[in-house]
């Protein structure tokens, strides 16, 4: 607040001099607690009032004062009381004890409709605001749950992606590897009987135990039948695991169960998941592992 | 004076808390012809001007625990009761403001009504130093101090826009000032 400004804009002279609207003496009243110049102006003002008051000064009618101090020393007695102008006088028991007991219950009732409405108000604003939440908490909850799924299929999407990009990077760079790898051993088997014109190739590093097994020309095996990899062992053979067939995994390198000794390597056609030994009716092929 | 003790201020208000006649009677003796003055002048009539004092007085001694030492000095205090019992009666008898306008002219006007009644008085002077206020300046004044007037009906009475009340307000009491510090 400008303090300079206030004090030279007139308020406060008007304010001394009584010319000032009832609604406007408190912000004066604020601004006099709070800075000491705006109370020393208004004290100078005051003191400037009380000169030109003294202008004034006419000594009162003789009497006066001892008609005060006789109403004073009475004014603890009926007659005393009587004395004093009305709006001062102590009052008397039985008309000032009527209103009061008028006004209490009128007094009573507006306040008790006044808590009536505020309770009703109160009342609806809770119903109000248990409905609101009730709906948004749903919203909320949808909300929640949309956005779960959409995080679902998005990671799943996230997950397919890295995948392929796996199997893409797999593709090119590893199968050469393998071919070439000279510690693999790589056996072209050719389809016999039903399965003339089929082929697979399997390479075995038999340091390493890895298999694997390319299906390149094998047909997609009837419902609920599987091909299935076995190693001769001792003129013996030994699961090595199922693979696919079908066009889709022809350029596929299928990692098969780690084989230790192997003479050669058989196909048959077995049940669905593959069986604990082969079904030697369904031999597909089979290869002498090359030295 | 009877009197011969001075009291302070502090003193005064004590005292008259305490119920002390006799500093009662000193604050009748030092205070009333200030508070008569107003009373006159407010009324503009020595007639009822006593009964008012009387009034006034008795306010004094009885509203004396609401009056507060931190709000101003015990005279601004009296003073405010003067001229406000003063006014109340004023507005009583004639709620009309063009009435009270009436009347203030007059009295601004006329030097020979209530003023003539102080000048034959002891109190000699103090026209010819108002008579150093311009006759607006004193209008102003007198509509504010002696008629109550606000602001707003100062400006409608006297026909300037309510920011030049102000303004002239101010003018006037820092000329009264100066007058007043000669």
């Amino acid at each position: 607040m400008d303090v300079q400004r206030y004090i030279s804009s007139g308020i406060l002279e008007s304010y001394v001099f009584g010319m000032l609207p009832e609604a406007e003496l408190g912000e004066i009243e604020m601004a006099v607690l709070h800075y000491p110049e705006i109370k020393a102006a208004v004290n100078s003002l005051q003191h400037d009032k009380e000169k030109f008051v003294m202008l004034y000064a006419t000594p009162p009618p003789p009497g006066i004062k001892d008609r005060l101090l006789e109403i004073i020393q009475q004014e603890n007695t009926q007659e005393g009381n009587d004395l004093l102008p009305e709006e001062l006088r102590t009052p008397v028991p039985t008309p000032a004890k009527e209103t009061p007991v008028k006004k209490l219950p009128a007094a009573k009732k507006s306040t008790d409709r006044i808590w009536k409405y505020a309770t009703a108000a109160i009342v609806a604003l809770l119903f109000g605001s248990v409905i609101m939440n009730f709906f948004f908490f749903n919203r909320s909850t949808d909300y929640k749950s949309r956005y779960r799924s959409l995080i679902a299929a998005q990671e799943k999407l996230d997950a397919q992606k890295e995948q392929h990009a796996l199997t893409s990077i797999k593709e090119p760079t590893k199968e050469p590897d393998l071919l070439t790898d000279p510690a693999f051993k790589w056996m072209k088997m050719d389809g016999v009987g039903a399965f003339t014109g089929n082929s697979v190739s399997v390479g075995w590093n038999p340091q390493t135990q890895v298999v694997y097994l390319l299906a390149q020309l094998m047909p997609v095996p009837p419902a609920g039948k599987q091909f299935q990899l076995w190693a001769i062992v001792n003129k013996k053979l030994v699961d090595a695991g199922v693979f696919d067939g079908g066009a889709e995994v022809s350029q596929k390198l299928q990692q098969m169960k780690a084989i230790a000794i192997a003479q050669g390597f058989a196909v048959t056609l077995e049940r669905k998941g593959g069986s604990t030994s082969p079904t030697m009716s369904q031999i597909c092929m089979s290869a002498k592992v090359t030295r | 004076m009877e009197h011969t003790a001075t009291y302070t201020e502090a003193e005064l208000v004590q005292g008259l808390k305490a119920r002390d006649q006799k500093v009662f009677g000193y604050l009748y003796d030092h205070y009333s012809p200030a508070l008569y003055g107003v009373i006159v002048k407010v009324l503009n009539d020595n007639s009822s001007a006593g009964d008012v004092l009387q009034d006034v007085f008795l306010k004094i001694w009885r509203y004396l625990d609401s009056y507060d030492e931190r709000k101003g000095r015990l005279f601004t205090w009296m003073l405010n009761i003067a001229r406000n019992t003063a006014i109340d009666i004023l507005r009583s008898k004639s709620h009309k403001l063009d009435q009270k306008i009436q009347n203030i002219t007059d009295a601004v006007h006329s030097i020979n009504g209530p003023l003539a009644v102080h000048q034959s008085t002891d109190y000699v002077g103090f026209s010819r130093i108002l008579e150093k206020l311009t006759k607006e300046q004193r209008t102003l004044i007198d509509l504010a101090y002696y008629k109550g007037c606000t602001q707003e009906e100062i400006s409608r009475v006297l026909d300037i826009p309510l920011g030049t009340v102000k303004t002239r307000m101010r003018n006037a009491i820092i000329q009264l000032r100066t007058i007043l510090n000669k």
